[in-house]
């Protein structure tokens, strides 16, 4: 039966609202007698904190409070998958990106949120800031992260520095030195990506308030994730998760960015202290600093080819600079890595991903999750086995494109929906005018 | 200070100080929301208005500034339930993603279609150059402008399902 | 001078959380007054999750789609949809929306034969109404039925849970059998020109061809096409925060470059369905494929265009002109 609605260019339900500007943001919230708050930032990206005063900020007209992490001694790390981000730095405790939280500063206008964090005084014992992976990974590099990530495997290769390796992950499929040996010409080559900020055109924000019937924070901020945020404000806070609710307003933008806590723990603390709503909106160089950052890869290519354009073999190395916190970082780079050969048949695969700790801003979530990355380089690898070859760079993929019953990196057996050499036909339709 | 303004051509009186952004009294102020804060630095036209007839980046503007001037933000294109031609090409093109650049691009929009009632691709980039949008690529947005231009023409320009 | 040269880049996508993490969605649907609440905490971040569960609903309900209401996601009122990330709203909220559907169509059928005395062959349902099909004068509306429902002290409502298990791959080896629920594919093939005086690249066309199994809404499906290849072009051309030392150089948009209007390239765009795959209506997800042809596709064209291949990215003009005055020595 042909469908009424379904593969139809249906109207977006929620046009309306946006094109007259009535779609309700985060920041498009507002509440009577309401705070705004700001965060102040780590002064250095690698270093213990030694003092925090807070006084001058605190005598400033306007300041209703002031937050540090001497007033919550008990709150736990949070973190999308491994939980290593702290709330709140304290006094003798190590700052490891720029922006590490000091103090909330909680105030009757934005403006005067701003002037306190100025005047808080900050000291604090310099380190040595790492900010290469591959000089993270040296033995002999300074250590960013006391404690030993728990995700590492016994297959770590011993050469390495275990300290700053947040994760390591591992591809074997049939047997490259075989297929190495298969093929008539080898090529090696490294790719490398940049520090990409998703960008979406809204920044974080998020506005609260407490619910005195329930006992219940709640707040409206944008999030890729409700069900998920809820939970690590609640255990960060230590609170059952009831005690948190979270509402959804309309999203400007994500990409990735907002799939990390950013505002909500600050936000639930501050109205927790005030018991009075508050509004918390990270500038656009706040946003770029402190939450997520598409992962600088650096990936090795060696891959094997026989004259006639099939491929042997494929050999994969892959480095991604975490930053400061795990973030997303246990999912991105290995995600890279398990897509490391594309759409193409190799029957023999080797690989390995390292996720390495850097005082850089943390990296995370971007639309693509490390295969963005990795797209890039294997086709170019692609691009340029074909043009070695003299083989047609179209037809190259073509020859190697997967279809049903293909095997995967991973090794999963293709066996629906695998229409990759249609999509090349069709493009070389679309454009040379005929089939 | 006090200052007096025409926003949507209704009169209003805002005490604020001499430096306050015009972004802000609109927003805080006024409550007219749909103006969006994007950089707050003049880089993305997230907060664009038309003031006194011109195009304008709100957060760039102080409200010693805005005092007497017109103001024309996305709350007042449309009349009652009856939207501008140029929200309505936004809706039927799908040029809305996540709509926080929609409520400055259609302003950008609407300014450009004023100068040039039928634009070029060319000048339509160019005319929008000033409003970044991270979700649509500009493509749709594009289409929207060349069927506001046909709307406005007065050729229709249904196009609908 | 100005030199034009084509490429081509060909992806894939495996998509939902896969490697065994639990990956689901909980949707349910109710009467409530005039509407049809659908409630489900998907996040609709731009990309039309929540257009499309419309679309869903009333396809499979037979009802006006403006009839359907979506509840704003909310912690304590919408159950878990898991997150808008990984490309998986649309195949894993679909997916749910389509079961929750179906299982309330099959409630209506079930209490509507009741009070018609009759069996679900002899029903038809119709703009949110059923009735027997020698008597479509004598018809009930779906609000009638859940009232006449809700008096006997039952409840015309439907709740389903999308769940499709994955595998975690082995540590040692990478190796599973079903590491993620499906794949989508694309090849994209770009013209860009190049000017060797200024080093600045112009994509010109980008010609895309998407296997995405079914379209729900083609337009949209083109605006994440289009949106993401936009990004995918930053990203190869000029997006790159600086950190040196642990400290960014350019925290805004003057220094940060994104692509504006001026760099939004013409596209053609040719959707591949032959709705096989197992989300709804046979679709797969399309939200992040749609931006990771475009950097190597504008790369390979650069090189085809000056000949010369780039391994860093971005690939600013300032690397162009030195890698043009490197070549002629
Ligand atoms: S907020 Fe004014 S231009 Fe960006
Ligand atoms: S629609 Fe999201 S920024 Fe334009």
């Amino acid at each position: 039966m042909s469908k009424r609605i379904i593969g139809k260019d249906f109207k977006k339900v929620d046009a309306r609202d946006k094109v007259t500007g009535k779609a309700l943001y985060t920041r498009d919230i507002y509440f009577d007698d309401m705070l705004y708050m700001k965060v102040k930032r780590a002064p250095f990206p690698h270093a213990y904190l030694r003092k925090l005063n807070t006084d001058k900020a605190e005598s400033l007209a306007g300041v209703v409070k002031i937050i540090t992490a001497e007033d919550y001694p008990d709150l736990n790390k949070y973190g999308l998958i491994y939980k290593d981000q702290p709330v709140l730095i304290g006094i003798g405790e190590k700052m490891h990106y720029m922006g590490d939280p000091l103090a909330i500063v909680i105030a009757e206008t934005e403006e005067t949120a701003k002037r306190a964090c100025e005047l808080i005084e900050v000291e604090v014992e310099e380190l040595e800031v790492v900010t290469d992976p591959l000089q993270a990974l040296k033995k002999d590099a300074p250590v960013i992260h006391e404690e030993l990530s728990g995700l590492l495997t016994d297959r770590l290769d011993k050469k390495l520095n275990p300290a700053n390796i947040l994760c390591d992950h591992y591809l074997e499929k049939g047997n490259v030195e075989e297929g190495f040996a298969r093929a008539d010409k080898i090529f090696e080559r490294e790719y490398k990506t940049q520090h990409i900020d998703q960008l979406p055109l809204q920044s974080e924000a998020g506005v609260g308030l407490y619910d005195e019937d329930t006992g219940t924070v709640k707040i409206w901020a944008a999030t890729q994730w409700l069900h998920d945020t809820q939970a690590d404000v609640a255990q960060s806070l230590g609170l059952p998760k009831e005690k948190i609710r979270i509402i959804q307003p309309t999203i400007g933008g994500a990409f990735g960015k907002k799939e990390d806590i950013s505002v909500h723990i600050h936000l639930a603390l501050a109205i927790l202290a005030t018991k009075r709503p508050v509004k918390f909106s990270y500038t656009r160089k706040g946003s770029m600093i402190t939450q997520s950052k598409r992962h600088p890869l650096i990936i090795r290519h060696k891959t094997g080819v026989a004259n006639d354009g099939f491929l042997t073999a494929w050999q994969t190395e892959v480095i991604g600079d975490v930053g400061a916190y795990a973030s997303s970082s246990p999912a991105v780079v290995h995600k890279g890595l398990y897509h490391c050969t594309g759409p193409y048949n190799v029957a023999n695969v080797r690989g390995v991903s390292y996720a390495v700790y850097t005082n850089n801003t943390f990296t995370g979530a971007m639309r693509g999750f490390g295969t963005a990355q990795m797209a890039f380089s294997y086709d170019s690898q692609m691009d340029l086995m074909a043009a070695e070859l003299g083989i047609d760079p179209a037809h190259f993929r073509l020859q190697n494109a997967y279809e049903i019953g293909s095997s995967t990196p991973n090794g999963q057996i293709l066996t629906r929906s695998v229409n990759v050499r249609k999509t090349i036909k069709e493009v070389l339709a679309m454009t040379e005018g005929g089939k | 200070m006090k200052i007096t303004l025409t926003v949507n051509d209704e009169k209003r009186e805002v005490e604020t100080s001499p430096t306050t952004r015009l972004l802000d009294i609109l927003r805080d102020d006024l409550h007219f929301t749909g103006t969006k804060e994007g950089c707050g630095k003049g880089e993305c036209g997230a907060c664009t208005v038309i003031m006194n007839g011109k195009l304008v980046s709100s957060c760039l503007v102080l409200a010693l500034q805005a005092d007497g001037a017109e103001i024309l933000t996305i709350e007042g294109l449309s009349k009652g339930d009856q939207l501008h031609p140029v929200q309505e090409a936004y809706i039927e093109t799908g040029a809305v993603q996540c709509g926080f650049c929609t409520p400055g691009m259609i302003l950008a929009s609407k300014s450009l279609l004023d100068r040039i009632p039928d634009p070029d691709e060319q000048q339509i980039k160019r005319g929008l150059s000033g409003n970044i949008c991270r979700c649509t690529g500009y493509t749709k947005i594009i289409e929207a402008v060349k069927l506001s231009a046909r709307k406005l023409a007065g050729k229709g320009g249904e196009e609908d399902e | 001078m100005k030199k034009r040269g084509q490429g081509m880049a060909t992806i894939m996508f495996g998509f939902g959380y896969g490697e065994g993490f639990p990956d689901h969605s909980i949707v349910s649907i109710e009467f409530e007054d005039e509407s049809l609440l659908i409630r489900t905490a998907a996040a609709d971040v731009g990309q039309g999750v929540l257009t499309v569960i419309t679309q869903i609903a009333a396809e499979i309900l037979k009802i006006d789609p403006d009839l359907i209401k979506i509840s704003q996601g909310d912690t304590h009122l919408t159950k878990n949809s898991g997150s808008t990330s990984a490309t998986r709203q649309t195949f894993f909220t679909g997916n749910a929306v389509k079961q929750a559907a179906e299982e309330l169509l099959g409630k209506i059928y079930h209490y509507a034969s009741l009070e018609f005395r009759s069996n679900h062959p002899e029903l038809i349902v119709k703009d949110g109404h059923i009735f027997r099909h020698d008597d479509p004068e004598n018809k009930l509306s779906y609000w009638q039925l859940a009232e006449i429902v809700s008096q006997k002290g039952e409840e015309l409502k439907s709740e389903a849970s999308f769940f499709p298990a994955t595998d975690a791959p082995d540590a040692a080896t990478g190796q599973a059998d079903n590491v993620y629920v499906a794949y989508t594919f694309m090849t994209q093939k770009v013209e860009v020109e190049v000017d060797t005086v200024t080093g600045e690249v112009e994509v010109i066309e980008v010609n895309t061809a998407m296997d995405l199994g079914k379209a729900i809404n083609p337009r949209n499906v083109e605006g994440q096409i289009e949106g993401g290849t936009v990004q995918g072009i930053g990203m190869a051309l000029m997006e790159d925060q600086v950190i040196q030392n642990g400290i960014t150089l350019n925290p805004d948009l003057t220094g940060y470059l994104v692509p504006t209007a001026m760099d939004s390239p013409h596209f053609k765009t040719s959707l591949i369905e032959n709705e096989d795959a197992d989300g709804p209506f046979g679709a797969k997800g399309v939200g992040e494929p749609s931006m990771i042809a475009a950097a190597p596709a504008v790369a390979n064209a650069i090189h085809d265009a000056i000949g010369v291949r780039f391994y860093e990215l971005p690939i600013t003009p300032d690397k162009i002109k030195k890698a043009l005055k490197d070549k002629i020595f």
